[in-house]
Formats: C-alpha cells, structure tokens, sequence
C-alpha cells in the first residue's frame, strides 16, 4: 500500500529553485539577445551575440582551453585515481587517518588550494623549482608560461581530485563480486590481465560515474584559474568561464557575457549526456 | 605473516612503500603551506627554500591586529550559517516527501540546479540584485549561497529517509499525526547522522565557495576566501602573512569534514555513489 502524502514539502524546495534558478536561467536566454553593456539600455539584437560568438577568436580560444584543461586532468585524475584505489583496495587495513589525509585535498577552499600553489610554483622563491634543480632539472616559470600554465593548471586540480576518484573506484572495488574474482583466479588469470579482462569491465560503471563528476566540475572550472592567472599569461588560460565572467563583470557587457554561458552550459549538458549514455553501455 | 610466502611480503612491502610515497605527494603541499605560514617574511622569500627555520606568529598577529581578519571570517560564518539554515530548512522537508512518494523530478531538477556553471545565474542575480540596490547585502548572499546547500542537502538527505522502515511512518499516519509532525516527531528523530552530514557538508561547501561572493558581496560583506583573494592584488604581497590566512581559512572544512568523512565522498557525488 503506498498513500501519496507529504508531497507539499517539496513545494518550498522547488519554487526556491524555480526562482533562483529557473528564472534567472530563463533571463540569462532572454538577455543574451541583447547588446546590454551594464548601465546603458539594451537593444533587442536576436541571435547578433550568438554570430558574434562565432567569429570572436576569442571565444574559440576559451573553447580550446577548456577542452585541453579537461582532456589532461580528467585523464590524469582517472590514472592516478584507478592506482591509487587498487593500491588501497589491497591494504588490508584502511586506517582512519589515510582516510582523512585523503580527503583534505579536496575539502579545502579552492581559492586556499590556488594561493597554497601560487607560493609553491613562484618561479623565483617557490619550492617546485627547487625541487627540480635539485634533481638537476631546468627551473620551470609553470603558471607563468604560455605553453606551460595549462598542464600546471591540470596538475594542480590532479592533486587536489585524484584522492577523491581513488576513493569513489575504491568504493566500487569494494562492492564487487568476490567469487568473480575466485573463478579467475582459478583459470589463472593474474596481474595485468585480471586487471584488463576482469576488474577494468566491472569497475566501468563506476569509473564513467566519477568522470561525469569530474567533467561536471572541470568544464566550468572557476576558482583555481582565477586565484592564479586570472586567465592568463595573456588568454593562456583562459577557460570559456573565465572568458565570460570576464566579459560579464569586468567589461560588464551583460549581453555577450550570458551568450557565452548558455554555450558553456550546452557544452556541459552535451558531455554529461554523453557520458550517461556511455555509462548504460558499460552497465552490468 | 611469518609463515607467509617471501613474495607476499615483499608485495605487501612494496605496496606499503608507494601508499607512504602517495601520502607524501598528497600531503607536503599543504604541509609547506602552514610552515610559511609560521615564517618570518625573509624564511618565506628565502631561496633554496628553508626547510628548517624558527617558528614565528607574527603572521597571524598581523592578521588579527592590521587587518580586519575577524570580521571576514565572521562574514564567512553568516553566510555559510544562513545558507546552511536554508538549505536544511527547504531540502530536509522536500528530500522527505521525494523519498516518501518516490517522486524524480524534484530531486533531477536540484540535480540541473547543481551542475549549471554558476556564472549562468550569477549574471541576473547581479543585474537584478544591483537594481533594488541590495548587491552586497548578508541576505542576497546567503540567498545565493543557499543555491550550493539546497540540492546538497537534499541529496544528502535522500538515502537516510530511504533506509527509514515504511512501517514506522504509516503508523504515525495512521495515528492521525499532521504531515509536519510525521517529519518532526517521528522521522526526523531517526536520521540524526544524516542531519548533521547535511548540516556539514553544507556549511563546508558554503564557506569554500568563491564565485558568488566574488561578485555579490561588498566592503563590509567580505567573505575570507574573497577577502584572502583580494590580498594577492594589494602591492607586494606579504607571502607569510597570506599562506597563515589560507591556513585558518583551510582549517574548518578539514576539521569538519573529518567528523563526516564516511558521507564525504557520497555527498559530493550526490547520489551517484553509494559508499
């Protein structure tokens, strides 16, 4: 027997959202078919921002970046991720304190994560170039460097996720079947082939579920970017985000800035969807 | 284990070995940044880098006698706190009802809520905040705020009432008790872990978050983490006394989230993963 009760308490929850987010998303569509520069008045240019969008290279420029940024920390972050959790997956004991000194990374404020990191790859007093000296390497300018500031960029948000994918796949290791596991066992499936044939096809679902997380948050990635460079050197760094709230609040050209997140969020929304279709795929 | 095969052993060694190399790699970072925060300005610009160095506080004296530290992290306390309040308050009630009549829309849409980039609803929020002049108030910003903790509670919330025996709220139902108190008496009383994850989680989530205070918040509304991003800009940067604000700023939402660490992953994974 199932009565329908209650179902009034999700009215306050949901016209909260439908007013501080459903309309404002509904405004910003209806504001990026306008020139609007904040404190002059808009005029109604209809798709004008949209074709505007196309030819700014500009914007073609944030799109690269972003995808480049996501393409190297999302592959990295699953490597080391899928490491890290089989490495602890075989620990018979998982001690409360590892636990924690993994989740510190990524519980800390990203703008804290950005300036711990800004003192660490300074190239003139940091301990990263040190470091590299140390080990006879070249210094490296890292946030500094056109070529460089992206990987630098990955490499900071790697260190900050990777512990938290480790432990989503170390979760899904977990839930696995034992006797799975015992039957390859016995056809004498070890080492690198277990893991290819056995445990990579049965850890999919959970490793597609921690991408899409991670794509989620990468694609729209904000904080670190702008606690460091601010989108720079140049536009070296400059995501499709950081571009629009750049156009959007510090050129306060309203109009365009909305254009550029409703392309950003379509982005988002094509990627996550093909990551669920690519997550039933892998279902089992 | 003496028993156990040489091989085993040197496995488990090895294994040992890299979980220690992982632990340092994850740790050192944060590790330098509190030691800088306990050097003088002359140990943090030194270079090579001193690994050895006497301690000093005249970071955090500087923090809390030159600047107004305490009033931006009591900023970051009312917001985050009223955000928090919010957030429970609209998504405790809506999570019960969902998982009661098993309802996908709201929770999908909270879902939508939380993927979008915020600079999507950041644009209106600003013009329409700057036009009644509240730009920079303590209520807009915990109102903005509120929209990180609302679908985080709620999903928080989801599996705790799920895993609530059915039996026990028709009873109360049946008993003539009012919807709210089905929820107050007799629900609420039995997802008391899943309250304070929430509660958690929420102010954590609110205290980090950057974007929205970026943008909305004004002199004298100055969360930490904008506070501490604005310290970057002003002139020559005193490394020391920046890197012993990030520490404090740092400090709650590892505190906190070692109290929660079993829900921490599941809760930032909103119902993807179930630990």
């Amino acid at each position: 027997m199932r009565r329908r009760r209650f179902v009034w308490m999700v009215a306050p929850a949901v016209a909260f959202v439908a007013v501080m987010v459903g309309f404002p998303f509904v405004d910003t569509l209806w504001l990026s078919g306008f020139a609007f520069h904040f404190g002059a008045a808009p005029h109604a240019v209809g798709l004008g921002n949209y074709r505007l969008l196309l030819g700014d290279d500009k914007f073609w420029n944030g799109l690269w970046i972003t995808f480049y940024l996501y393409a190297i920390a999302l592959i990295a972050q699953l490597v080391l991720g899928l490491y890290l959790a089989l490495l602890l997956n075989r620990m018979r004991r998982f001690s409360k304190v590892l636990r924690s000194l993994l989740i510190s990374p990524f519980v800390l404020p990203p703008v804290v994560v950005g300036l711990m990191w800004l003192v660490i790859l300074d190239p003139s007093i940091g301990a990263a170039n040190y470091l590299l000296t140390a080990l006879g390497l070249p210094p490296s300018l890292w946030l500094a460097s056109p070529g460089l500031v992206v990987p630098t960029i990955a490499l900071i948000d790697t260190w900050q996720w990777t512990p938290f994918i480790a432990l989503i796949l170390l979760a899904g290791l977990q839930a696995l079947p034992a006797d799975v596991f015992e039957a390859a066992a016995i056809d004498g499936a070890h080492g690198f082939a277990l893991l290819r044939r056995v445990t990579l096809p049965l850890l999919a679902p959970s490793i597609v579920t921690a991408a899409t997380l991670r794509s989620v948050d990468l694609l729209r990635f904000f904080d670190v970017i702008y606690v460091t460079t601010q989108g720079g050197p140049g536009d070296a760094s400059e995501t499709l985000n950081i571009y629009g709230f750049r156009q959007g609040f510090v050129f306060l050209n309203i109009g365009y800035a909305c254009a550029l997140m409703i392309a950003l969020t379509v982005l988002v929304l094509a990627v996550v969807g093909l990551l669920a279709r690519l997550r039933r795929t892998v279902a089992w | 284990m003496a028993n156990a095969p040489l091989r085993a052993r040197v496995l488990a060694a090895l294994d040992g070995a890299q979980v220690v190399v992982a632990a340092i790699v994850l740790l050192a970072p944060i590790v330098w940044m509190v030691a800088a925060g306990f050097k003088t300005s002359a140990a943090v610009t030194a270079y090579p880098p001193r690994l050895l160095f006497h301690p000093t506080i005249a970071n955090y004296a500087i923090l809390f006698a030159r600047m107004p530290f305490l009033h931006y992290a009591l900023n970051s306390f009312v917001i985050a706190g009223g955000a928090s309040v919010i957030g429970l308050l609209l998504g405790v009630p809506a999570a019960f009802a969902v998982s009661w009549n098993r309802m996908a829309w709201p929770a999908v849409a909270m879902l939508a809520a939380r993927m979008a980039p915020g600079a999507l609803f950041l644009l209106p929020w600003f013009v329409m905040f700057s036009s009644i002049h509240a730009v920079g108030s303590y209520w807009v910003l915990i109102l903005a705020h509120a929209v990180i903790t609302l679908p985080l509670a709620l999903w928080i919330m989801l599996p705790f009432f799920d895993a609530l025996p059915r039996s026990v709220i028709e009873a109360a139902m049946i008993d003539g008790c009012s919807d709210l108190a089905v929820l107050w008496r007799v629900a609420l009383p039995l997802v008391g872990p899943g309250l304070a994850v929430a509660a958690i989680l929420s102010f954590v989530f609110a205290w980090n978050y950057f974007l929205f205070a970026l943008v909305l918040s004004g002199f004298s509304t100055t969360p930490l983490v904008v506070a501490a991003f604005n310290f970057v800009g002003e002139g020559v940067t005193n490394w020391g006394a920046l890197m012993a604000a990030a520490t404090l700023i740092g400090l709650p939402p590892v505190v906190l989230a070692f109290f929660v660490q079993r829900h921490l992953v599941g809760g930032l994974a909103a119902g993807a993963v179930k630990e």
